[in-house]
């Protein structure tokens, strides 16, 4: 499969940039995920699929440290890492895109592109670097803004989207990972938002796509992994299969274990 | 969060399109005219005006030195009220804490302590209040309403309690001298407030903290997830809080030479309403120290001005009122017009 090489991905010579194994994660009694497993290669999109619960979010959570998994491995270029907080995953390379952007309204553009990581002079704030920066970044990663000094409450989810996306280049990450970027935009915009995932693709990043839309996930995916009641229900090159599979997994109709993957034979205990 | 209104995408496409020839939505004239710093000195100069007309000494130096020297103890807690209040939380307990100040200075100086561990010992007593608020709000998760309400009663009832509850004067002349003192005519009340005001600005526009505050107070979550850690700062907010309310309530025992135990009743209004009323918006992330100096001044001005047109001063507060629903009216319009999502 894949002989002809491309920026897709080939899993059998690659190793992943990211892997998570075995990850399992319960609130309360509800056991959001179970031995969900997931790999991400540089230069690659791997979009994560499944229905309203499925553990999608929660997955992306455990990446962005913002839950703790219960059990379960990550791995960064094969090394083991612990991302107990936010800043942790950063420090890994990992950025995440949260569904519900992570911006803050009241600050302009710049301030929200350099959140929580501000250029310094001293002990100030460098507002000039940062207005400058953002906007480099920006132009280049073809973001259309009215201007980096503009308020965030003020653009459209487009351009929000845009923002969120270009905070997560800017960290320096790696893998990048994306819940629902286009849950809330347009036509224009989402073909936008696909430009801007291409570019990243083509910069090397490995990108986690979390998404509801099956053509995004088509068009954009050179991987599909199906999650379904906090299990991986299937992974799949996007090359290799169709959309009424995919949907069979989604719903549960489609059960087979898929070659490669650690199907949950055991309940793993915490270390 | 955000709630979408478009029901067809080709028209948030089309509104894209439109918002990049306009930056937020109002002309730069339209956005002086409806920015709170604009209506107070509006407000401030026709204010003035007709006082003038009727008392000519309301413009003399005295009576002005009088006004900021009266708005100095609203101002030096407001600033920090401000990060309060942008970093979306609440602290009522400033008047109680400024009484703890006042009088934990006084008997310790009556009791024959040196002056600087006196000052030292009541700054502390604040910071402590602060602290245990903040660790109350942001740890223990108590809403920020009750728990500064709660500490506005402890802190006003062991002050009360641990000193009696009397005057305590005299107070050394040293001491007296910090609050009455001045320096090439210039009041040191008003030079403290003009350093913490400077200082207080400074740090919220220019330096991370300051900016991580406003992250917090615009979206807590977001604030978090980007890897600032909201708990830590919120808390110092706290204690910075209590640390000026009891440096300025320590001012106050320096200014009357005594240390009065009803100071600062009703302290904490005044100084949420000078906040308030320079644009800090209560619900977070927008406000400026610059915009607190004003509200400052228009609580003082209107104290000064009123008596001296002979107005019943029960009316000042009438007015006060008013000022302030005004000023949360503008706030609410202008982030109207600013986000494409209303909160609330």
């Amino acid at each position: 499969m894949n002989a002809e090489g491309g920026p897709t991905t080939d899993s059998t010579s690659n190793n992943p940039l990211l892997e998570l194994r075995n990850a399992s994660k319960a609130f309360g009694y509800v056991i959001a995920l179970q031995n969900a497993s997931l790999s991400a290669y540089a230069g690659s999109v791997v979009a994560l699929v499944g229905d309203n619960g499925a553990g999608k979010s929660t997955l992306v959570k455990v990446l962005a440290g913002v839950h703790q998994m219960d059990s379960g491995e990550l791995l960064i270029d094969g090394q083991p890492a612990t991302v107990n907080n936010p800043s942790d995953a950063q420090q890994h390379g990992i950025s995440t895109v949260f569904q519900d952007l992570a911006l803050v309204e009241a600050l302009d553009i710049a301030a929200n592109v350099y959140l929580g990581r501000p250029i310094m002079r001293g002990v100030f704030v460098n507002r000039a670097a940062m207005l400058e920066g953002a906007a480099d970044l920006l132009r280049d990663l073809r973001i259309r803004v009215p201007s980096v000094r503009v308020p965030v409450g003020s653009l459209s989810g487009g351009q929000r989207q845009g923002v969120a996306i270009a905070r997560s280049v800017l960290q320096q990450g790696r893998v990048i990972v994306m819940d629902e970027p286009t849950a809330a935009l347009g036509v224009r915009e989402t073909r936008h938002v696909e430009e801007i995932i291409s570019e990243l693709r083509s910069r090397g990043r490995a990108v986690v796509l979390v998404s509801h839309d099956l053509e995004l996930v088509f068009r954009m995916a050179d991987r599909i992994e199906v999650l379904r009641l906090g299990a991986v229900q299937g992974v799949r090159e996007t090359k290799a299969t169709t959309r009424e599979e995919i949907v069979g997994l989604i719903t549960g109709l489609l059960n087979e274990p898929s070659s490669g993957h650690q199907e949950p034979v055991t309940i793993q205990v915490p270390a | 969060m955000t709630r979408h209104t478009d029901s067809s995408t080709i028209s948030t496409a089309e509104a894209a399109g439109v918002d990049r020839a306009t930056t937020g939505g109002l002309a730069l004239g339209q956005r002086i005219l409806v920015s709170p710093q604009f209506l107070l000195v509006a407000t401030i100069v026709v204010f003035s005006a007709f006082v003038t007309l009727q008392s000519p000494q309301y413009l003399s130096v005295l009576n002005w030195t009088n006004i900021l020297r009266n708005a100095v103890f609203i101002f030096i807690v407001g600033a920090f009220s401000t990060y309060v209040l942008v970093s979306a939380g609440l602290d009522l307990s400033v008047g109680s804490v400024f009484v703890v100040g006042a009088l934990a200075v006084a008997n310790l100086l009556f009791a024959g302590f040196p002056i600087w561990f006196a000052i030292a010992v009541a700054v502390a007593f604040g910071v402590a209040a602060g602290l245990v608020n903040g660790v109350l709000i942001n740890y223990v998760q108590i809403p920020a309403f009750i728990v500064t309400l709660g500490m506005l009663y402890i802190a006003r009832g062991l002050a009360t309690f641990v000193t009696g509850g009397r005057p305590i004067a005299p107070l050394p002349d040293d001491f007296n001298a910090i609050g009455q003192g001045d320096i090439f005519g210039v009041p040191l009340l008003i030079v403290y407030a003009i350093v913490v005001g400077i200082v207080a600005h400074i740090i919220l526009e220019y330096t991370p903290f300051g900016l991580a505050l406003r992250a917090i107070g615009g979206n807590r979550e977001a604030a978090r997830v980007s890897g600032i850690d909201v708990r830590r700062v919120s808390v110092i907010i706290y204690m910075l809080s209590g640390a000026s309310a009891a440096f300025a309530g320590m001012l106050m025992s320096a200014r009357l030479g005594s240390g009065q135990p009803s100071v600062g009743t009703g302290f904490e209004l005044q100084v949420i309403s000078a906040v308030i009323i320079g644009g800090t918006s209560m619900f977070g992330g927008i406000g400026s120290v610059t915009g607190t100096a004003l509200g400052a001044l228009v609580l003082s001005i209107l104290a000064n001005g009123l008596v001296l047109l002979r107005i019943d001063p029960t009316l000042q507060n009438v007015m006060v009122g008013c000022i302030i629903i005004v000023a949360v009216a503008i706030d609410q319009f202008r982030r109207g017009r600013m986000f494409r999502a209303l909160r609330r």
